[in-house]
């Protein structure tokens, strides 16, 4: 017998591959019975393979799932002729085409540009495309999202139903939308990715799993030439700077750890050079987008040897860009910090008392934290005391809430 | 040594909703497991069962159609293995991978008859 070792999240993958390939048959009237029988295939998969796993997985699934279809097509009824059209249409891809590689990725990518659609909630964007592209169970996002799995549950209906309401099709969007609309993917999966990277989850596992779903949709992504753009390879380029320093955002106590105290030397660095060839690349296309700034500030603390050697100015010019282009508080909060490193407290002082704090949501103890950032560095304690108390009091999760509890006992002890 | 049948009773994967993340993790485990006892040479063989039960009761035969979903547990499957005792048999049960999801391993002796 061969001790054979399953690729990591090889189901994970397999059931996007199935679900989006299936619903290319089915239609996303059916996306609910198709989601069912892949479940099924899986469980199947679980038996079967306890005492022999096949020599070739994915070509295991690919006729599973084909079969299933069969079975489909035997329930629904209604749905014998679209089969028909699909094998035997003139102009229509052969049925087992459909389970090449290539139309494999099609399928997938139209999923993704379905659960991305401007009709759907942003919100429900996000479940839903974890969902069926990414594989994972609503209790998954839930606890990946931080949230509630009935909240996940509520979501994926309301997009499963807008889907059908607002009759979404399985398909690629038109020439002339193409841009708008892959701009609004990419969006989605930069959203992925933040929920990974900055939700302090405590399970480092967890933000794992989904900043490399982020980076897999994004590769994906990049694999069809239409999709190719400076905007596209930016997004790469910045998540991989930014996963690089994951590992060592956190520690053994899943506390926080701020970029002064990382440790370098731990930063993942052939994730650095990766995101150094999307850059590159990026810069053969016109377009611009705010993901290469964000991607040029990432790579500049990337770059410093330490803290102190960070080149803050540089930083600065960089928020100045960002925000010309996209001014939002969370950027003037950013650039705030900067002003605070480069010892010019007045000019932070002054964006700061701009900001609109309701704006931040839940973010907003990162304005107390600013603030008391900034009355330690005029040397006024006992006040940049008092804005940590105020941001401790609002921060929405324990690993930050520590986080802060130490910063301010520290300050007292000065 | 003697034959020991190890019936495992529980709820199925598809009706505990498991992900197909959780589904290849055990099935990861279980591989392990029948890796382990092929090694040993204690494993004779085994089965899973399908989830569909038609149960038939009474005097009258009554037949009724169930599936796993609507039953609290039901048999999966099962192994046969060669153990000294009962005692060596429950320690070949101890790595069935399932406990945690509240399923259980019935462990049971094949009886032997003697030839008079």
């Amino acid at each position: 017998m061969k001790n054979q070792q399953l690729i990591d999240h090889l189901f994970r993958h397999q059931y996007g591959k199935m679900v989006s390939i299936l619903t290319r048959i089915f239609g996303l009237a059916n996306l609910e019975i198709i989601e069912d029988a892949v479940q099924d295939t899986f469980a199947k998969a679980t038996v079967l393979w306890r005492t022999k796993i096949p020599e070739n997985p994915e070509a295991w699934f690919t006729t599973a799932s084909k079969n299933r279809v069969i079975d489909l097509l035997r329930k629904v009824d209604a749905d014998k002729n679209r089969i028909k059209k699909i094998s035997y249409g003139p102009s229509a891809i052969s049925f087992n085409n459909l389970f090449e590689k290539e139309e494999i990725e099609d399928s997938e990518l139209r999923m993704i540009f379905t659960a991305c659609h401007p009709k759907l909630n942003t919100k429900d964007q996000i479940a839903f495309a974890l969902k069926t592209i990414g594989g994972f169970s609503s209790n998954e996002i839930a606890a990946a999202l931080l949230l509630k799995p009935e909240t996940v549950k509520k979501r994926l209906t309301r997009a499963r139903k807008a889907i059908n309401e607002k009759k979404i099709n399985f398909k690629f969007p038109s020439k002339n939308k193409l841009p708008e609309r892959l701009h609004s993917v990419l969006e989605v999966v930069y959203l992925i990715f933040n929920e990974g990277f900055h939700s302090n989850h405590q399970k480092l596992l967890v933000r794992k799993e989904l900043c490399g779903e982020a980076l897999r949709l994004t590769k994906l992504i990049l694999s069809k030439e239409e999709l190719r753009c400076g905007t596209s390879y930016a997004l790469f380029g910045l998540l991989c700077f930014h996963s690089a320093r994951l590992e060592t955002k956190v520690d053994e106590n899943f506390e926080s750890i701020d970029l002064k105290n990382q440790d370098r030397s731990k930063w993942y660095f052939p994730l650095v050079e990766l995101g150094n060839q999307a850059m590159l690349k990026a810069a053969d296309y016109i377009d611009y987008s705010t993901y290469h700034i964000e991607a040029a500030i990432a790579a500049e603390h990337l770059k410093a040897k330490s803290f102190e050697a960070t080149n803050w100015k540089k930083i600065l010019e960089l928020y100045q860009e960002l925000q010309q282009v996209q001014n939002s508080d969370i950027v003037s909060l950013s650039m705030s910090i900067v002003l605070i490193q480069l010892n010019k407290n007045q000019e932070a002082l002054e964006i700061l008392q701009n900001l609109k704090t309701e704006n931040l949501e839940q973010r907003t103890y990162l304005y107390y934290g600013v603030m008391a950032k900034y009355y330690k560095s005029i040397g006024q304690i006992k006040k940049a005391v008092n804005y940590l108390d105020i941001a401790i009091e609002k921060v929405p999760n324990q690993v930050e809430k520590n986080y802060l509890i130490k910063k301010r006992d520290r300050l007292i002890v000065l | 040594m003697k034959d020991f049948m190890l019936i495992f009773i529980g709820k199925e994967y598809t009706d505990l909703g498991l992900s197909p993340e959780q589904m290849q993790e055990r099935m990861g485990k279980w591989f392990a497991w029948n890796a382990k006892m092929e090694e040993q040479g204690v494993v004779k063989h085994g089965e899973a069962l399908q989830p569909e039960v038609r149960r038939i009761s009474g005097p009258k035969r009554t037949v009724t159609d169930r599936t796993a979903a609507e039953l609290k547990e039901i048999v999966g499957g099962y192994y046969m293995v060669k153990a000294k005792d009962l005692d060596a048999a429950c320690k070949i049960a101890q790595d069935f991978p399932d406990y945690d999801l509240g399923n259980t391993v019935e462990v049971r002796e094949v009886m032997v008859f003697d030839n008079y």
